[in-house]
């Protein structure tokens, strides 16, 4: 007798049904709260109410009138550029110390991984401490070496503050950067690197013609990776400044929150965080029709 | 060799449907509940021995109650964060401690105009301070229950301002300036001789304020207009940009809540304007700059106007989807009871919202409020927990003459929340401060920011005003 066939033999459907898990987180933690928050954007609902009201265009009339909003949107392009050109001539260099061969190199490689395990918020408090305007570790280390005169209030006025900014998003992005492009390193045909020795190519050479055009697909890959986390980031800024000073700090996601939950103004906030979407869908398509063409022109 | 028993795949789906399952339904069994409870919510107090008293009183407050009671804590910061949460979960805890008046949440909390009066009928009344930061005109409903107000004098070190022959500290804000280079001559590896905040965070919000009512200006008038555009207020933020050439730097426009406590207790400035929290940490961890550290009141304007926000105001709302509303007014009311106790953990950082409830023992109603006045008299006196000398906190209990609320001359407000919370005044003298722009610029600005939120909150029907807005 032929056993019954159950869920388990019926592969058509059992593809379906282990697939719908991760459907359902999907949709329910990402597609819901992004559906809410496009509806609350045309609505004048306010955090200590379940009631709201269709407003239209008002909210995004407003923010687009709001010379903070414009600020905030100019800074989470700087911060977020600024920080994935840091990382990509970081990981970049990272990477080609990973691949040789040195005394300590696993231990090296741990304390690489160490910011990108670290807890965002964590980290975000120990650097605050380092740029402290008062109290600064950097300042006082300069000072004791003589390479400071004056002082600098890192936190405290805002190119310092929007720099310091770049930095810690740099420094938690670029090991995630570093393991890509370490990955792509090996996948690079060893016979094409050998040509180019006996071409004559030196270090230089070798990495600028030969392994940066074979990479550019893989290091597309971290970039976009890296732009995501920079951009929709809400704790770094959060702890470091919180959008100080006067404002002058704030990224999308920051402002979205002090209007949106601190102060009450819930469709406000939802309007500026979804300004983030056209922001992030352009760089998205560009960032990987980069990688299509240049894969493209690898083959 | 046998074969090793693997899982095969009609095992594997059984097994993680049948966990699928037990973890999807497992939290919609029921458990009956055996007894009551009550679930609290409050801040991880500045002064960590009113936690381990609070904590203690509200375990064997359910003891003897037969109530489960579970109290968390978390930081102040957190608080309107967790607020929201609650509220779009429509469930969360059944007493929720706030630190600024919550006017937003109003429609989504209980009237405690019933938990008032019992507390008045058996304490005399409450401080006016305290009802115009939990009380709304407009809908005429309690929509917070204060049990305490923080005073907000200012901290400075005595034996700074000796050296510059005014050991008393500073009486009026013009003080500040005149001492702000003084010090700075005397002592410059001081950084900040005077350590106001401008920056996105509590005692910032509260200084700009103390400022702007000092010099006579304020946000709203009584009646709910919207008239920060005025001439005092701008003179307020001239002062301002003077006392930050004269006594600062820009690591003030960075400042989180601890950093003023921080800059006082390493002796890197000489004047702050906060509660005693910073001092009475400086006393725990045995620091020698606490014998140095002493309390003014609030500082005089130019016409001689003195006016300082409570520092926090403690707040409790019970939510309308709150599981034991009952329970949570009369835990309220007994905490009320037993207010004198409150005040001695948290070592005189809590000051009563009824100040009969500090009474002696036995003192009939009527004559509470006297009672309790005097005993805080009494105690910031002679303060029971080592300060030296031990009348140094004398200046906090005349508090009641120079604390006001957020809102001042008006009552608390959601819009006033909102122009509190987005921290639109400590922005406003940070804009002037640093020359980003004119003082005029920066108070037009404001003023047409605040504008908008009154605006909206009054279309909302909870703010009145609007006829008298200036332009």
């Amino acid at each position: 007798m032929t056993p019954r066939r159950t869920l388990a033999d019926r592969e058509e459907v059992l593809g379906g049904v282990m697939l719908a898990p991760a459907l359902a987180y999907v949709i329910l933690l990402v597609g819901v709260p992004f559906v809410l928050a496009i509806v609350l954007s045309f609505s004048d609902a306010t955090a200590g109410s379940l009631r709201f009201g269709w407003a239209g265009l008002r909210n995004y009339a407003a923010i687009l009138a709001d010379p903070i909003f414009l600020r905030a949107l100019r800074n989470t392009a700087v911060v977020t550029i600024g920080s994935q050109v840091l990382v990509v001539v970081l990981a970049t260099a990272a990477a080609q110390v990973f691949r040789t061969t040195f005394r300590g190199k696993r231990f090296a490689r741990f304390v690489l991984l160490l910011p990108w395990a670290v807890p965002v918020s964590l980290a975000a408090i120990a650097w605050t401490w380092i740029f402290d305007s008062t109290f600064s570790v950097i300042n006082w280390t300069l000072k004791a070496a003589g390479l400071l005169h004056g002082w600098l209030y890192w936190l405290g006025e805002p190119g310092l503050a929007l720099l310091a900014i770049i930095i810690v998003q740099a420094w938690r992005i670029f090991p995630f950067a570093t393991v890509i492009v370490l990955a792509g390193l090996s996948s690079i045909p060893q016979e094409i690197v050998e040509a180019a020795i006996v071409d004559g190519a030196g270090f230089w050479r070798r990495l600028f013609q030969v392994e940066l055009p074979l990479l550019l697909p893989v290091v597309t890959v971290a970039v976009l990776f890296g732009v995501v986390y920079t951009a929709t980031d809400l704790g770094v800024v959060y702890i470091l400044t919180g959008g100080g000073p006067a404002n002058t700090t704030h990224v999308l996601p920051t402002l979205a929150f002090q209007r949106g939950i601190l102060g009450a103004d819930l469709g406000q906030g939802a309007a500026i965080a979804v300004f983030l979407l056209p922001f992030l869908i352009v760089v998205a398509i560009a960032m990987l029709r980069l990688a299509r063409r240049a894969e493209v022109g690898a083959r | 060799m046998a074969k090793r028993k693997g899982i095969d795949r009609r095992e594997f789906v059984t097994t993680t449907t049948g966990a699928a399952a037990a973890v999807a339904l497992g939290p919609t069994i029921r458990i009956k509940r055996r007894q009551k409870t009550l679930k609290i919510l409050q801040w991880s107090h500045f002064v960590p021995s009113y936690d381990g008293w609070f904590d203690k009183y509200a375990k064997d407050w359910g003891t003897a109650k037969g109530v489960e009671v579970t109290v968390d804590h978390i930081a102040l910061a957190d608080l309107g964060t967790r607020a929201n949460a609650e509220v779009a979960a429509q469930q969360g805890h059944d007493l929720f401690q706030f630190l600024s008046p919550p006017g937003a949440f109003e429609p989504q909390v209980l009237d405690m105009a019933d938990v008032v009066q019992e507390a008045e009928h058996q304490n005399g009344p409450i401080l006016d301070l305290c009802k115009r930061s939990t009380y709304n005109p407009v809908t005429r409903k309690w929509f917070g229950f204060s049990d305490n107000y923080v005073p907000d004098p200012g901290d400075y070190l005595k034996s700074l301002w000796t050296e510059i022959g005014m050991p008393d500290g500073p009486v009026t804000w013009e003080d500040l300036v005149k001492a702000a280079p003084l010090i700075k001559s005397k002592h410059p590896e001081i950084q900040i001789p005077i350590g106001i905040g401008m920056s996105q965070e509590l005692d910032s919000n509260m200084a700009a304020r103390a400022m702007l009512w000092s010099f006579d200006g304020s946000v709203q008038d009584q009646n709910e207009n919207v008239v920060l555009k005025s001439d005092h207020a701008l003179e307020a933020l001239e002062f301002g940009v003077r006392l930050f050439k004269a006594g600062m730097n820009p690591s003030v426009m960075s400042w989180n809540a601890a950093s003023n406590n921080q800059a006082l207790n390493a002796r890197q400035t000489g004047y702050i304007l906060n509660s005693i929290s910073a001092y009475r940490t400086a006393q725990d961890n045995k620091l020698p700059v606490a014998d140095d550290i002493f309390f003014v009141p609030a500082l005089k304007g130019p016409r001689g106007t003195r006016w300082a926000s409570e520092h926090v105001m403690g707040i409790y709302v019970i939510w309308k989807f709150a599981q034991s509303p009952d329970v949570a007014k009369q835990f309220l009311l007994d905490l009320i009871g037993r207010y004198r106790d409150a005040v001695l953990g948290s070592k005189l950082y809590n000051f009563p919202s009824f100040p009969g409830s500090v009474a002696d023992p036995g003192v009939a109603v009527g004559q509470k409020p006297a009672s309790g006045n005097k005993w805080l008299e009494q105690v910031t006196a002679n303060d029971p927990f080592g300060s030296n000398p031990p009348a140094k906190l004398k200046p906090i209990s005349t508090a009641l003459q120079w604390a006001t609320n957020i809102g001042h001359p008006g009552p608390a407000n959601p819009a006033e929340s909102e122009v509190f919370d987005t921290f639109v005044l400590p922005t406003m003298f940070a804009n002037a401060a640093t020359g980003r722009m004119s003082a005029k610029q920066a108070l037009d600005e404001a003023h047409q920011q605040v504008k908008k939120i009154f605006e909206k909150w009054r279309s909302k029907g909870l703010v009145a005003g609007g006829s008298g807005d200036r332009a």
